[in-house]
This record gives structure tokens, C-alpha cells and sequence, in this order.
């Protein structure tokens, strides 16, 4: 679904990324680690398009509009209710939803009670949800998580985790880039595979998460930084 | 790849008419510009075509830099831009979608100030009015073209109002002037018979003129957005 061959990038004279080899399969979960600064967003943002590699190669096998992407910030518009984010964001998809598609994602994302109030006046957790909601519109293939849990609550995260599951059953690929020690101890039961960066080099990259306990250390201790 | 633009330019407009900063801030910005330049002129003979349609261009010049910058910025606050990006259609369908919105609220405003100038310097189309509309529409796809697409160049900089006008004004001389040359001749008193072909062969190169602004400014637009706005380097 997803391949990147020797993936380089630079920014001016900063290595961030150094030589990488990746891929996600269908109904995966990987969880991309390291410290700050190892250049684990910059690697979301070259398997999203969102950013050009400097050498290497990107190959997606995926129908158009087939990547989500969840990070911190909820690309949702605080002037907007929760409906009408749902249904720009919806109507963004390219996909026909049915009539009752919206007023469901709501339910299922515990936010019913709110369709008509603004997301400005939303909480961190509650806005969280409803991009999960936009994103969930689209039925992705490959989705990029870049720390979506930071900051939300117990029942929020476990919401994020059962709809994300949810997608993977359904045949999603999952890269999740992750600091929150919660997440990690997630990461030995749930996760197909675990990739470390340090300082932008891949320090592995392992199907059996459950045998890597001490990658925590790494990503947890290692000061982070391509330079 | 339509749709997807009308539907972006649907949302734009909602939050730029519903916020109403950006939209009030251009439409007092050209209001007063009209009303002080009422006021220069007071006092002296009144105030020709020409004097009015420089006004109104200048007007609609300056309030288009304000809405593009404004309709980029709604993509910054929260990634937005990203989640467009991820839509299943090319990267132009967005620069449309801004350029759509962009025409529709410089039509708006340009309405306020035709009403303005009849008010505060006592001008109103009087000769041409379909050749008049024909240019009024032709200049405005080429300031809504190049406008979005300069809008995307300056979106996340500090001085992107400065850094639009910089960019934008220098290319839109070609097409302010035929817009001005051709208003001022709407905006005038109505042309004895004799002079009527005469001036009508002279607007008629000017639209030409025009359209090929606009043919040279929507094709740039179509290269050079998915550089600007895509996937960056």
C-alpha cells in the first residue's frame, strides 16, 4: 500500500532524514518512534505528499483520496458548527454519503448534542473527535496519525483507539508517530510493526513489536536532532 | 473537480460573510477612498468619468488584496490546508475554489462603490453598458486569477498584505488601464452619435486586450499553483 526506498531530506544544511526504508501493508498498524526532533513528522508529511524528498522514492498504491491524516491541529474551522465542518469536509471526499451519514458520525463520535454549536467554543477532546468524525467520512486506506492523542482525555483516547482499530480491521493501513507512554504500552499488544528513528536515520524496524521493549528507552533517552 | 471548487468557494463565502472582519474591512477601506476623494474634489468642477473610474479600480484593486489574504488565511489556523490537499482532485480545484470566491465578493463590493460613486461624486453609467459589463467581468477574472494564486504565494508570511500588493499591482497595469480607459468612458456623459463607433472600436481593443491578460493570467495560475501550494520542497 505504502513503499518509501531510500527516502533523504534535507532542510539547507540539516540532515532530517537520512536513507529510509519503509512500508505499511493493508490492515497494518505501525508505530513510527523516536525522540524529538528524529524526523518523525517530516517522514508522515513525505508518505502524505505533503513535503518532497530530497532522494528516494515514494510508491502508493492507493485510490485517489485514499490518505487521511490526523495530527495535533483539527483542520477544522472554529467560525463553522460541527454539522457544517462534517459536511465540508464530507462533501470534500468525493465519495456520494448517505442521507443519515452525518447525524451518525456525530453519534458515533459522542458529539450529537453539539451539531449546531460552534467548534470555537469546542474543548481540546471535543474537537479531536470531530476530525476523527471528518476523517472517518472519507474512509481512508492509508491513514497518518501524528500524535492525535496528545492531549486528550482517558474516554477521548479510547474513542481515537477504537475507531482507529476499527479502520485497521476494515483494511486500513495505520502509521501512528507517538510520544505519549500510554500509546506505547499499546504498542507491544496491538501493533503489527514498530519503526525507531534516531537523529533521522532508521534505527529499526521490527514486526514483532512485542520482542522491543527497550525501544522505549531509546526513543525515551536519546536526545533527538539530524544535525 | 468543479464541484469540489464550488463547493470550497460556497464554505469561503459562508465564513467571510458570516465572520464579516475581512469582508467590512474591504468594503470601508473602498468606501473611503471613494468618500475622501469626494471630498479633494469638492469645490471644483465635477468630477469626470475618468476621475471616478480610477477611483473605483483603485477601490477594487486594493479591497481584492485584503479578500485574498483573507480567504488563504481560513486554511492556516488549524492545517486545514493539509485535509485540501488530501481531497481527490487536483491541487487547481483549490486555487478555483478561492478564485471563485474572490469574484463573487469583488462583484459585490464592486456594486457598493458603483452605488458610492453615484452618491459621493455623482456618477453613474451613462453610455456603453454592455461593453461596460463585458469589461467590468473581464478585469475582474484576471484580478480574481492572479489574485488567487499571489494569495497563495503570500499565505503564512507576516506582511502578506504587503507582499500581495508588491506582486499583485505590478501585473494588473495592463488590465487596470484598459479597465479604467473603458469605465471612464461608461462613467462619462453619453457620446454625441459621431463619436459613438469611434469609441466603441477603442473599447473593443481594449477588451481584446483584456482577454488575453486574462488567458495569460488563468494559465499561469494552472502551471505555477500546485508549486505554490502543493507539495512543498
Amino acid at each position: 500500500m505504502l513503499r518509501l526506498e531510500g527516502v533523504t531530506k534535507r532542510y539547507g544544511e540539516r540532515l532530517i532524514l537520512r536513507d529510509i526504508d519503509f512500508h505499511a501493508a493493508a490492515a497494518s498498524l505501525t508505530y513510527l518512534a523516536g525522540a524529538n526532533g528524529a524526523g518523525k513528522s517530516t517522514l508522515l508529511r513525505i508518505m502524505g505528499g505533503f513535503t518532497r524528498p530530497d532522494q528516494g522514492r515514494v510508491i502508493r498504491n492507493l485510490p485517489p483520496g485514499g490518505i487521511g491524516y490526523l495530527g495535533y491541529e483539527t483542520m477544522l474551522y472554529p467560525e463553522l458548527t460541527a454539522l457544517e465542518n462534517l459536511a465540508f469536509w464530507g462533501k470534500t471526499t468525493g465519495r456520494r454519503l448517505p442521507k443519515n451519514a452525518l447525524p451518525t458520525m456525530l453519534e458515533r463520535m459522542e458529539l450529537a448534542p453539539f451539531a449546531h454549536d460552534a467548534v470555537g467554543t469546542f474543548s481540546r477532546g471535543m474537537s479531536q473527535r470531530l476530525s476523527l468524525g471528518r476523517l472517518l467520512l472519507g474512509r481512508p486506506r492509508l491513514l497518518l496519525l501524528d500524535e492525535p492523542e496528545t492531549g486528550l482525555d482517558a474516554a477521548s483516547r479510547a474513542l481515537l483507539l477504537r475507531e482507529v482499530l476499527h479502520l485497521r480491521q476494515e483494511g486500513a493501513a495505520l502509521v501512528w508517530v507517538t510520544h505519549s507512554p500510554e500509546t506505547w504500552s499499546l504498542a507491544g499488544e496491538i501493533a503489527g510493526a514498530v519503526c525507531v528513528l534516531l537523529k533521522g536515520k532508521r534505527l529499526s524496524f521490527t514486526e514483532r513489536p512485542g520482542e522491543c521493549g527497550w525501544l522505549r528507552t531509546v526513543c525515551g533517552e536519546q536526545a533527538g536532532g539530524g544535525r | 473537480m468543479i464541484r469540489f471548487s464550488l463547493v470550497l468557494a460556497a464554505k469561503d463565502l459562508w465564513l467571510l460573510l458570516r465572520g464579516g472582519a475581512a469582508f467590512a474591512q474591504a468594503l470601508l477601506l473602498g468606501l473611503l477612498l471613494i468618500f475622501l476623494f469626494s471630498l479633494a474634489a469638492s469645490g471644483e468642477e465635477a468630477v469626470g468619468g475618468s476621475g471616478a473610474a480610477v477611483i473605483f479600480w483603485l477601490a477594487s484593486a486594493f479591497c481584492q488584496t485584503l479578500i485574498f489574504t483573507a480567504l488563504y488565511a481560513v486554511e492556516e489556523g488549524q492545517g486545514q490546508r493539509l485535509g485540501l490537499l488530501l481531497a481527490p482532485v487536483p491541487v487547481q480545484a483549490l486555487w478555483l475554489g478561492k478564485a471563485l470566491a474572490g469574484l463573487a465578493v469583488l462583484a459585490l463590493l464592486q456594486l457598493v462603490f458603483l452605488i458610492a460613486l453615484a452618491v459621493f461624486l455623482g456618477r453613474s453609467p451613462e453610455a456603453f453598458p454592455i461593453q461596460g459589463g463585458a469589461m467590468l467581468a473581464l478585469a475582474d477574472i484576471g484580478i480574481a486569477a492572479s489574485g488567487s494564486l499571489l494569495g497563495a504565494l503570500a499565505r503564512g508570511r507576516g506582511a502578506r498584505e504587503s507582499l500581495c500588493s508588491i506582486l499583485l499591482f505590478p501585473l494588473l497595469i495592463p488590465l487596470l488601464l484598459g479597465a479604467v480607459r473603458v469605465s471612464s468612458m461608461v462613467l462619462a456623459e453619453a457620446p454625441n452619435p459621431a463619436l459613438t463607433a469611434a469609441l466603441g472600436g477603442e473599447i473593443r481593443s481594449w477588451m481584446e486586450l483584456a482577454a488575453a491578460f486574462d488567458a495569460i493570467f488563468l494559465a499561469a495560475a494552472l502551471v505555477l499553483f500546485p508549486f505554490v501550494y502543493g507539495e512543498e520542497g
